[in-house]
């Protein structure tokens, strides 16, 4: 277990991770805090032939609020994410997102964006990101910065929009709004294992204690994390209550087309969508205005 | 000697002592295989399997050979002419013989059987290399399933054997058929445990080195048993036992994977030789998921004749066991134990066993820590189900059968016979400690509330030391003897050796503390010298749980040897007709005058110095020097007992198991260091719990192993397990030096039955019952769906 | 692929390195630097026996190519001492607790515990084990590991240093 052979390229600046991908194609690979990419190359299911080095960009691991919005650069580790004061006050749930990934060590060096362009259809940044409507930032090889949505980002098992001479910079998520509950909801074989079914919820209020706004994602279910977008369309103006919850989680029992694996078949992972969504919708309403 | 399993009188052992080996442990000094460096060394890596069963054609090694910084590519053929073949056949009823070579030059067995190995300078050169060799397979039909591997026609794993079935072994009492035919009722219950692996956190490896000037073979191997390896490695390379020396470094736990001759180490050792340079090989962690021994894999049903109490008049027991493709230890030994032992502290006089080990294009079989692991779950989960069927206490079932603690010896239908246990004891202790009556009171009041506890009870006796009249009776070639030698130095310090190695049991300490007692001084000053074949004596290795009882207790004779010598030159230097009133205190001869222990001036390093300085000093005809070595045979076996009983909350809505207590009642008899007795017990605890809630080596239908890294074979992490309560009754054994027992494999034992029992206990208002492992979420809801 | 000259600190103190870029830092810090105590057990990042700290921060150093590790203070087990130069209060703590047997996964604990508990001083046993999931260990069964990490912040606390 040694990885192949490859070049390395240490990039100090942006400019220059751009010309090393346009100079080296498809035999290029970035690495960030590499904790999957390293495992791979260590089992030789990678073997890029050059290694674009980003860490030493400067200025790509910040955490800071923009007006409604929360902008993380793609080098911020899982651990300052979760450790981040800024990060609990403006979304909450992403901290409590980060905090469940992989172990302690592995939260020092794994990043957001590392994270987000491998794509595990298991792994908690590619939920968040569809959850939120994140909109991921990427550098362009003409220096012109392009931005989708989540939903968009993540296309398939280990697949995104990123082309092979991008760069994924920075990940914007809205902040939740006062009041607004969330929670995050997951089930795996053992801490830090990658999960079996996770959920994702926010939850907001009007002032009649009517649902405003409900965000419902679910990962495991299917290839990329889901958007439970028809449900959340329909429990507007919904009274939130133990009935309504039940309903919701039935409703998410179905959604998506689950497989069987080693770790649980596709039945299972429906009975744990559906006990999952009751605890996050029961945990946002608690911390929503209402609860 | 009047103090011998007398506790009370020891001074060096039953003292938790803190480990010597902790300094060099704690500060990253330890010294392992992979921190030994040898000047000019080669670095191998293995070219393996991508088929589970298929034809070698051509292997073509050109590309490979021609690469940077390559020494070597060799095949099954080269390695045929510098090794022998191993042919297992022990004269053993119902096992047929079977042969392995080096590496296979005719066909591959199961995915990652190793078909080439690279030597280069470097290891990621090796991997480099090792890319380049095409090899040429025809695939054939494998067998996977065991089931599938005794039908008629199965492809075959041994063509020449002409089955798959390759141990079948029988008993009966002579009134079983009739007492079965007649019961009342039969009530059935199966078993299973999946295959597993040990997992060592340091996998398998060694370094070699051939000595052309000498014709001297240095082999550094982490392993268990460093006297039969060498026999064995020296055998396979046509070489005499003294051309072979054996070094075992620190090793990173063994588990029982760390003791045959694997054929990657002969290999490794057989380049060494070929190259006339030093070779290192490190098994990566995927080939010792794949490749190195894994345990388990078995299939158990048992009927029990019961009558309305719950008394079982008879019992059966048929055994499956799934052993691989290859055979590093004689087929039958591991389930023959289950078998032998089954009944425990139970009473039944009437009992069948019907045992069949069976090939498969898998991974080659062995041990694994309680290779009968699976005993007490299957006795104990066979109880449990007499209580369900019959509406019966499980605890009363248990009493009903059990064998009164003062009714030992108590010879088992087998024929086995169990003393100076005391699972009576053991059970009521623990059914006091965790307030059994108001558990089922808790348990039926929660229940209201979807809250599903249970509680699991499974009472072990242990068999452990297997001295050399089991292995007779088995059939079992090889020995249960141990030999240890202790020497005085002429300044008076202590060196010892026997012929068990550690892997993380910490015998520097508590072994120190045997040699301490016997000779009658501190265990800061014995030194205790293991794992070199050239300095140790010839021994059987540490495995069974027998390195307390044979290496402690023969160290103890030796040590005792040692003291009546030094006594016998004190009596004389102090001008007295005996030693008789002498004995040795922390290093120094005191007369005992009455009750009174009065000091004299003389000290073991006078005493040295004499016994070879001035050996004209010493009485009449003793020879000079102060060394004694002593070989024991314990006795066939050391039983100790426990009683382990798991608390669990079952969340039915998604399967998962919390201990929420465990407490374990134990008796392993007196010993040597009880924080590391302690420390054995939790770990054969924990093991047993991970194997039961999350291990499996999992092979796809078509024989593709796909678990091959620690993300896909979990284990348990320190989140998953509990805290676990301790308890004792111990007393001690009346054949051994210093009343030991063995104890290390029993919290395995125990705890895949608790758990496995307590999840039932949880569930039995669904009428679900677990029988297979791992008790993994999505099976219990799968079982759960299946119930409504 | 040739071999590349650079530089780590590891331990305080400069190496110059030579090799090849793929070199991982597990296999740099034991092979070309010669600190053995950094073992290497699964290589893919899992059991956590290969953890050092980089830049004060505990990694597996399986997950990273040691020519990634220029310009970072790397801190090996070798590094971990007390004040007076002996066991550090975990150290002390794990050999008193018996909270090592074979010692083959110690060393990653102990310096991944090291840097926790300068960051949670006073963690619950819970905030204990979930740290220590990721550092596995086939010996101990990890609940005396866990009693003596509780031990070693007690004292570094300056708490009472009895055992409940």
């Amino acid at each position: 277990m040694k990885p192949a052979p490859f070049t390395y390229h240490d990039a100090q600046s942006l400019e220059e991770a751009l010309a090393l991908l346009a100079e080296h194609g498809d035999e290029a690979k970035l690495i960030a805090g590499g904790q999957s990419l390293v495992a791979m190359m260590n089992l030789r299911l990678a073997q890029p032939g050059h290694l674009i080095d980003i860490n030493g960009i400067a200025g790509l691991d910040g955490i800071e609020r923009d007006g409604e919005s929360l902008l993380i650069g793609a080098l911020a580790c899982h651990a300052d994410i979760a450790g981040s004061d800024l990060v609990r006050e403006a979304c909450p749930i992403l901290a409590d997102a980060a905090g469940h990934i992989g172990q302690y060590a592995i939260r020092q060096r794994g990043t957001i964006g590392g994270s987000l362009s491998h794509a595990d259809p298991a792994a908690e940044w590619p939920l968040m990101a569809i959850l939120m409507d994140a909109k991921i930032e990427i550098a362009q090889p003409s220096g012109d910065r392009r931005t989708v949505e989540g939903a968009d980002f993540i296309q398939s098992i280990y697949t995104t929009d990123l082309g092979p001479d991008e760069v994924l910079t920075r990940v914007r998520f809205p902040c939740v709004e006062r009041d607004e509950g969330w929670a995050f909801k997951s089930f795996a074989r053992r801490r830090g294992d990658y999960f079996i079914v996770a959920v994702g919820a926010t939850l907001a209020l009007d002032g009649a204690g009517r649902v405003s706004r409900l965000r419902l994602a679910l990962g495991g279910m299917e290839v990329t994390a889901i958007r439970l977008v028809e449900i959340e369309q329909e429990a507007i103006g919904n009274t939130p209550d133990g009935d309504w919850i039940e309903h919701i989680a039935a409703a998410a029992r179905g959604a998506g087309e689950p497989a069987d694996d080693q770790h649980a078949d596709a039945e299972y992972r429906r009975e744990l969508a559906c006990v999952l969504v009751t605890d996050a919708l029961a945990e946002a309403l608690n911390r929503s205005g209402r609860g | 000697m009047s103090r011998v399993n007398d506790s009370n009188n020891f001074l060096s052992i039953g003292k938790s002592l803190p480990r010597k080996e902790d300094r060099r442990l704690l500060t990253g000094q330890g010294r392992y295989l992979d921190d030994i460096q040898v000047a000019g060394e080669l670095h191998a890596c293995f070219v393996r399997s991508p088929y589970q069963h298929a034809l070698i054609l051509a292997i073509d090694t050109e590309a490979a050979e021609a690469a940077p910084e390559v020494v070597a590519v060799v095949t099954g053929k080269d390695l045929a002419e510098w090794t022998t073949t191993h042919r297992m056949a022990p004269p053993i009823d119902g096992l047929l013989p079977i042969e392995m070579t080096a590496l296979p030059a005719d066909k591959v067995r199961f995915h990652g059987d190793p078909v080439a190995c690279i030597v280069a300078t470097d290891r990621y050169l090796a991997e480099d290399a090792s890319e380049l060799v095409e090899v040429d397979y025809e695939p054939l039909d494998p067998v996977c399933d065991m089931f599938k591997a005794m039908e008629d026609g199965a492809p075959l794993i041994e063509k020449d054997m002409g089955t798959n079935l390759i141990s079948h072994q029988t008993f009966e009492t002579g009134n079983i058929l009739h007492v079965m035919e007649s019961a009342g009722r039969v009530v059935e219950s199966t078993f299973s445990t999946p295959r597993q692996t040990p997992l060592p956190i340091e996998t398998r490896g060694c370094i070699a080195e051939w000595d052309e000037g000498t014709q001297h073979l240095t082999v550094h191997v982490g392993n268990q048993a460093p006297h039969p390896y060498r026999s064995a490695l020296a055998g396979r390379l046509k070489l005499k036992e003294t051309q072979v020396t054996v070094i075992v470094p620190d090793v990173g736990g063994g588990f029982g994977q760390k003791i045959a001759l694997y054929r990657e180490e002969l290999t490794i050792a057989a380049l060494a030789r070929h190259l006339k340079r030093p070779v290192r090989w490190r098994e990566d962690r995927m080939e010792n998921l794949l490749a190195a021994s894994h345990a388990r894999e078995d299939f158990v049903r048992t009927r029990a004749a019961v009558d309305a109490n719950g008394r079982i008049t008879g019992l059966t027991l048929e055994l499956v066991e799934d052993f691989g493709a290859y055979c590093f230890f004689p087929a039958n030994y591991l389930a023959r134990v289950v078998a032998v032992i089954l009944t425990g502290p139970y009473d039944i006089g009437e009992y069948a066993f019907d045992v069949k080990v069976v090939l498969t294009n898998k991974c080659g079989n062995g041990p694994m820590r309680a290779p009968m692991a699976i005993t007490s779950w299957v006795m104990e989960g066979t109880i449990d189900n007499i209580a369900r069927e019959l509406g019966l206490d499980p605890v009363q079932v248990r009493r009903l059968n059990m064998v009164a603690d003062d009714a030992y010896p108590h010879v088992m239908a087998t024929g086995e016979t169990m003393e100076d246990i005391n699972p009576g004891a053991a059970l009521e202790r623990g059914l006091e400690a965790i307030g059994y009556a108001d558990f089922r009171r808790r348990q039926e009041a929660d229940r209201e509330h979807g809250i599903y506890r249970g509680l699991g009870i499974c009472s072990v006796v242990e068999s452990t030391t297997y001295g050399s009249k089991f292995y007779k009776a088995a059939g079992i070639p090889g020995s249960g003897h141990e030999c240890a030698w202790v020497k005085v130095d002429p300044s008076g310090t202590i060196r010892a050796s026997a012929g068990v190695m550690a892997t993380g049991q910490g015998y520097e300490t508590s072994f120190s503390q045997a040699v301490a007692e016997g000779l009658g001084v501190n265990p800061q000053d014995v030194d205790i010298k293991l794992g070199n074949t050239d300095i140790a004596p010839y021994g059987m290795g540490s495995r069974g749980a027998r390195g307390g009882t044979a290496g402690g207790g023969t160290l103890y004779l030796a040590a005792t040897g040692v003291r009546e010598k030094a006594l016998a030159i004190a009596a004389k230097l102090l001008g007295l007709n005996t030693a008789y009133q002498l004995t040795m205190r922390d290093g120094r001869v005191c007369r005992l005058i009455d009750d009174d222990i009065q000091e004299t001036d003389l000290t073991l390093a006078d005493i040295a110095r004499t016994a070879y300085l001035d050996p004209t000093r010493l009485p009449d005809g003793m020879e000079p020097g102060l060394e004694v070595t002593r070989a024991y045979d314990p006795p066939p076996m050391t039983y100790s007992n426990s009683c382990h009983f798991c608390e669990v909350v079952v969340d039915v809505p998604t399967g998962a198991v919390e201990i929420s207590r465990y407490v374990v009642v134990e008796n392993c008899g007196n010993v040597l260091n009880p924080q590391i007795v302690e420390g054995q017990q939790l770990g054969a605890i924990v093991m047993g719990l991970s194997g039961s809630l999350f291990e499996q080596v999992v092979y796809d239908e078509s024989g593709y192993n796909q678990t091959g890294l620690l993300a896909d074979y979990l284990v348990a992490t320190a989140s998953d397990m509990p805290n676990i309560e301790i308890l004792s009754v111990a007393t001690p054994n009346r054949r051994t030096p210093i009343g030991l027992k063995g104890m290390a494999e029993g919290g395995v034992m125990g705890s895949i039955g608790a758990i496995s029992n307590a999840v039932s206990d949880a569930l039995s208002p669904f009428g679900a019952v677990v029988e297979n492992h791992p008790i993994s979420p999505s099976r219990l809801r799968l079982m759960l769906r299946e119930k409504t | 692929m040739d071999k590349v000259a650079f530089r780590l600190n590891v331990n305080g103190m400069d190496h110059d390195v030579l090799a090849e870029p793929r070199k991982l830092l597990s296999d740099a810090i034991r092979e070309d630097i010669g600190l053995t105590g950094t073992h290497v057990g699964c290589e893919h990042g899992v059991c956590g026996a290969c953890t050092v700290l980089i830049d004060g921060k505990p990694q597996r150093a399986c997950l990273v190519f040691a020519i990634q590790a220029q310009g970072q203070a790397i801190t090996t087990i070798e590094n971990v001492t007390g004040e007076d130069g002996g066991y550090s209060p975990l150290q002390q703590a794990l050999h008193e607790e018996h909270g090592l047997q074979c010692g083959f996964c110690t060393p990653g604990i102990v310096v991944t515990m090291e840097a926790y508990l300068k960051e949670n001083p006073d963690p619950s046993e819970r905030d204990i084990r979930d740290v220590l999931s990721g550092n596995l260990c086939r010996c101990t069964g990890y609940q005396s590991i866990v009693k003596a990490v509780q031990k070693a912040a007690r004292r570094m606390r300056g708490e009472d240093t009895e055992v409940a």
